[in-house]
């Protein structure tokens, strides 16, 4: 799990969406899937995705966010609730404007690169033939693949595999991509590349629903954010959500000696501080952090190093569900 | 169609499957259902109407049916297309007739073909299976006679179509026979009376017949035998397909192919066309009991020989033996060994000879539904359409 | 990576395809994946060996004591090589053709299940119905290759090694050689039909699983189950309905008057199977959940 350092600015995640009041680019209501076995893999859900959010559609192994997605795509017929896409009910009419990734690419692995792309455009009732090999070439290129474009499918690294699953969600404009699991599979650097390229597209106005069980790669470019576990949705909302869901702490670093004068600063501030070598804790609250440091230089500190340090999405996970979030069922 | 629920797709194949139930199952109860009201008519009538009826041009298929309750014979798969499959099992065969003296009859195997060709005065046999042609011609100091007479050169052609066996039967009708009439019918798509013969002797294996003659030319169009206790008919021959019309010249014609092995026989003409039909019998053949109960003994046969696909065997055999049911086929295999061919031997039919025998004192003996066949040690055969007890008593 | 496109679909200036366009261009794509596997090549490869190995061989044994042994047909090839196509469709009818139709029809939904691509085409989207009735057209088109195959080697291999002459039909009459290839073409086109019943439940067994091999191998199944309830007489009455019971039925256009009752008959049963496990597969493939 890498640090969980909140790097978005809150107040653009929870403000006004472009595209948001058109309605959302997702809704469930009630939305279950009990398989035959009897296993109820989606219980209830109510899924909401704002128009040109990147939504961050994260739980554990076997939570139930494949069974949701597949839902929300057509493959897998509800028990009961219901489900829009595009605001449509019917998926098949505006799955034209859909990319999707899910549980892992699937090509045939004896067609190139290029031929299961190709293969996957002549499908498409809606695409024009005569573009479909300049769309090929740049989807391909927009995922790093044009070199091994001619390759067969088998011989593929995992990494370009997925990449390949990229390129075929992005043969067309999309309104929306439906991302499962894109960094499976992928090194360090791809993960990189996947979340540059979700957070290009989503500035182009791309509605994401990028799903993971890893929480750190994609925590990162969320504006939304929904927490699944054993097939429930436990939380969703803007990124802010999380801030008041789990405890944000303030760490304050300061010059020997002025230790006791920085600790008085903040409880002034109604801080409860506890201290150790030269550094502050404190537990956040309501209080507005900006104040702080300005208190704290008010009265003479001299601060060293000031860090907001707000809960980690794992922290949130635990907190709400008493479990590990890697914990599979 | 994309907003149908599972249930509803799901009734799609099981209506589907009706309606294909349906298409299979309801033409032939439509068919059997729109027979239309037929004048009425006497028995008498109509057996006359079908003695005198002039022998129609037509074709058709053929299909025969024997439940003689013999051990599964698999011939069928072996031998291809051959007469032998008409001792037990089901057969097809397609007819052709001009009506006068030319006519087509094809025994169908399910990539195979026996036909028998008569051309007037003469007649092939064509077997695929084994592409041999046996070409029968009049004797040559006959012809001239034949031409005169324009009558049935005595080879081959006598398949087991319904016309032959309707008058084996109709000529049974008069002496020993009680003659009813069942409902009307339809048979081969045409509307039909059936006659019911009931023999009067109690000892014959024969329960009744049914001879289905169409209503329009008198043609007998099926024949159905029973025996006395089964629901479905031992022996039925009758049109499934039947066309009033002269066939074509190109199928009532035949010359052999290039490449069969041919070969050529040459028979007499009988001394009158009653001849042919008349209960002179040959030698060594003694004919015991009247009508249905009749039993033939031919003495001196080399069953051994027979069985060994010994052609000269054939020639201990005294002639043929006008039994009811068997008497066709047995005709036509005895024809078909004359024609040399391999399928006998490749049959074994010695071990064939075992399974469908059971052993009596003084010999072995064949019990079908509706003809007994005796095969005494010193050389007799004894057949007849009663109990095999009957024929054990003649043979003593 | 780079931002090449902006997606703005509400603007986007491709004119829609019509729909025949749309089908056709998937159709092709299918018929090109099919007929272009080389696992499928090699069945059909397999299959064109068998009339050129068994022309070679009745070639050189034509003089020895084996000519004019064997199955039906087979002792006519020598004598014409028209013939040769009849006895090679005869001999691979029992088991390599249902094999090939069986590898071919099993494969078509489940092999795509088995590779992940089903879910991708369904959300390219393709409608289920659509997508089925594709896969059914290449699977056919694939058994009409594998009949073809067999015919067109048959043809060349036998004019070849024997030469072509009027034929003899199993009525011992002989045509001319134009009406005698006509009925040689109707036999194949006969067999090719013959097979549809059997595409059908191929394709219904791919819907139901996501193992090809499983589907697969139940097809082949089917087809031998019914040529050995063929051979039973105490199932007589069900025989006719048989989804093998027919095949030989192309017997019919080498008899001298070609019965259409008994043709028609033999399509219709084929038909009638095509139509139920069509519909099975239909209500099969557009219900079910695809999980794989």
């Amino acid at each position: 799990m890498t640090a969980p350092a909140v790097t978005v600015d809150p107040a653009s995640a929870s403000g006004d969406l472009p595209g948001a009041d058109a309605g959302s680019a997702v809704q469930t209501r009630a939305l279950t899937k009990r398989f035959r076995s009897g296993q109820v893999a989606v219980d209830g859900i109510d899924l909401s995705v704002p128009r040109g959010a990147v939504y961050g559609f994260l739980g554990p192994n076997g939570s139930g966010k494949t069974t949701t997605i597949r839902m929300v795509l057509g493959l897998v017929r509800p028990t009961s609730g219901t489900s829009w896409l595009l605001g449509s009910p019917e998926p098949a009419t505006v799955l034209s404007r859909v990319g999707a990734l899910v549980e892992g690419p699937g090509f045939h692995p004896y067609l190139t690169g290029r031929a299961n792309l190709l293969r996957l455009d002549a499908a498409d009732a809606t695409a024009d033939p005569r573009t479909a090999a300049r769309r090929a070439s740049e989807a391909l290129e927009r995922v790093g693949l044009l070199a091994a474009e001619g390759k067969p499918y088998r011989q593929y690294s995992l990494g370009m595999k997925q990449r390949l699953g990229l390129a075929a969600a992005l043969l067309r404009p999309r309104e929306l991509l439906v991302l499962d699991e894109p960094t499976n599979g992928l090194d360090p650097q791809g993960t990189r590349e996947v979340r540059l390229l979700i957070r290009e597209l989503a500035q182009a106005g791309t509605t994401v629903l990028v799903s993971s069980h890893l929480l750190g790669e994609i925590e990162q470019v969320c504006t939304h954010l929904g927490i699944m576990s054993r097939g429930r949705l436990l939380l969703q909302g803007p990124r802010s959500v999380l801030d008041q869901r789990g405890v944000t702490r303030v760490m304050v670093t300061v010059a020997p000696g002025h230790v006791a004068t920085a600790a008085g600063v903040l409880r002034v501030l109604g801080l409860d501080v506890s201290a150790e070598d030269h550094a502050l804790n404190a537990e956040l609250g309501a209080l507005e952090p900006a104040r702080i440091p300005a208190a704290l230089v008010h009265a003479g500190v001299d601060v060293v190093g000031f860090e907001v340090r707000r809960p980690s999405l794992e922290q949130v996970f635990v907190d709400l569900t008493g479990e590990g979030f890697d914990v599979a069922r | 169609m994309s907003n149908l629920s599972p249930r509803a797709r799901w009734a799609v194949p099981a209506v589907v499957g009706a309606v294909v139930a349906a298409a299979f199952i309801a033409p032939p109860l439509v068919a059997s259902a729109s027979s239309e009201e037929l004048p009425a008519i006497s028995p008498q009538q109509l057996v006359t109407a079908v003695a005198e009826a002039r022998d129609q041009p037509l074709s058709g298929t053929v299909v025969y049916t024997a439940r003689l309750g013999l051990p599964s014979l698999p011939l069928g798969d072996m031998a291809g297309a051959s007469p032998v499959n008409l001792l037990d099992g089901s057969s097809t065969m397609r007819v052709w007739t001009d009506g006068v003296d030319r006519s087509r009859a094809a025994l169908l195997g399910a990539t195979s073909e026996y036909s028998v060709v008569r051309d007037g005065p003469q007649a092939w046999t064509y077997s695929s299976t084994d592409d041999a042609v046996v070409h029968y011609v009049i004797d040559a100091k006959d012809r001239a006679r034949y031409d005169a007479l324009q009558q049935d050169p005595p080879v081959a052609g006598d398949l087991p179509t319904p016309a032959a066996a309707a008058s084996s039967v109709l000529g049974l009708v008069q002496q020993f026979s009680s003659v009813t009439l069942d409902a009307q019918s339809t048979v081969a798509g045409r509307a039909a009376y059936n006659l019911v013969v009931t023999p009067k002797s109690t000892t014959t294996l024969i329960g009744h017949v049914v001879v289905s003659v169409d209503a329009k030319t008198s043609t007998p169009l099926r024949v159905q035998v029973w025996d006395r206790t089964s629901k479905t008919p031992a022996v039925e021959v009758g049109f499934t397909d039947i066309r009033f019309a002269t066939p074509s010249d190109s199928v009532l014609s035949f010359s052999a192919p290039a490449g069969a092995s041919s070969k050529e026989v040459s028979v007499p003409l009988p001394e009158t066309p009653a001849a042919a039909h008349s209960a002179t019998v040959p030698d060594g053949t003694t004919v015991t009991g009247t009508g249905w109960d009749t039993v033939v003994q031919l003495a001196g046969v080399d069953v051994a020989g027979l069985l060994a696909g010994d052609a000269d065997a054939l020639s201990t055999v005294p002639g043929s033996a006008p039994a009811i049911g068997s008497k066709s086929g047995q005709k036509l295999l005895e024809e078909f060994g004359a024609d040399g061919s391999s399928k006998v031997r490749d049959l074994d039919l010695g071990t064939l000879f075992g399974q469908i025998t059971k052993p009596v004192p003084g010999g072995r003996l064949i019990t079908t539904k509706l003809v007994s066949i005796l095969v005494t040690d010193d050389g007799r055969v004894l057949v007849g359409a009663v109990p095999g007890a009957t024929l054990q008593a003649d043979a003593r | 990576m780079s931002l090449a496109e902006t997606p703005t679909p509400a603007t986007a200036p491709a004119p829609v395809p019509s729909m025949a366009a749309a089908y056709w261009r998937l159709q092709r794509s299918e018929l090109r994946l099919v007929l272009g596997r080389r696992r499928n090549l090699v069945l059909l490869l397999g299959l064109a060996a068998v009339p050129l190995l068994l022309g070679l061989v009745l070639f050189f044994t034509q003089d020895t004591a084996l000519d004019g042994q064997g199955p039906a047909f087979l002792g006519r090839v020598t004598g014409n090589g028209l013939f040769l196509v009849v006895a090679s469709v005869f001999l691979c009818l029992p088991f390599l053709l249902p094999l090939t139709i069986g590898i071919a029809s099993g494969d078509a939904i489940a092999g795509e299940a088995s590779a992940g691509t089903l879910r991708y085409l369904l959300t390219v989207p393709v409608g289920r119905t659509r997508l089925l009735l594709v896969k059914a057209v290449g699977a056919l088109a694939f058994a009409a290759a594998a009949v073809s195959a067999i015919a067109v080697v048959g043809l060349v291999a036998g004019a070849a090694l024997f030469g072509v002459h009027d034929v003899t039909l199993l009525s011992g009459d002989t045509v001319p050689l134009g009406a005698g290839a006509l009925r040689v073409l109707a036999v194949v086109a006969y067999v090719g039909l013959s097979l549809t019943g059997l595409v059908a439940v191929g394709l219904f067994f791919s819907t139901l699983t996501e193992v090809p091999v499983g589907a697969m191998a139940a097809t082949v199944v089917v087809a031998i189950v019914s040529g050995v309830l063929d051979t039973i007489p105490a199932l007589s009455s069900i025989h006719p309905a048989l989804l093998t019971h027919h095949w030989l039925d192309f017997a019919e256009f080498l008899r001298l008057e070609p019965d259409w009752a008994v043709i028609g008959g033999g399509l219709a049963v084929q038909a009638a199977w095509v139509a139920i496990f069509g519909a099975l597969a239909w209500s099969r493939f557009t219900t079910a959940d695809v999980t794989s």
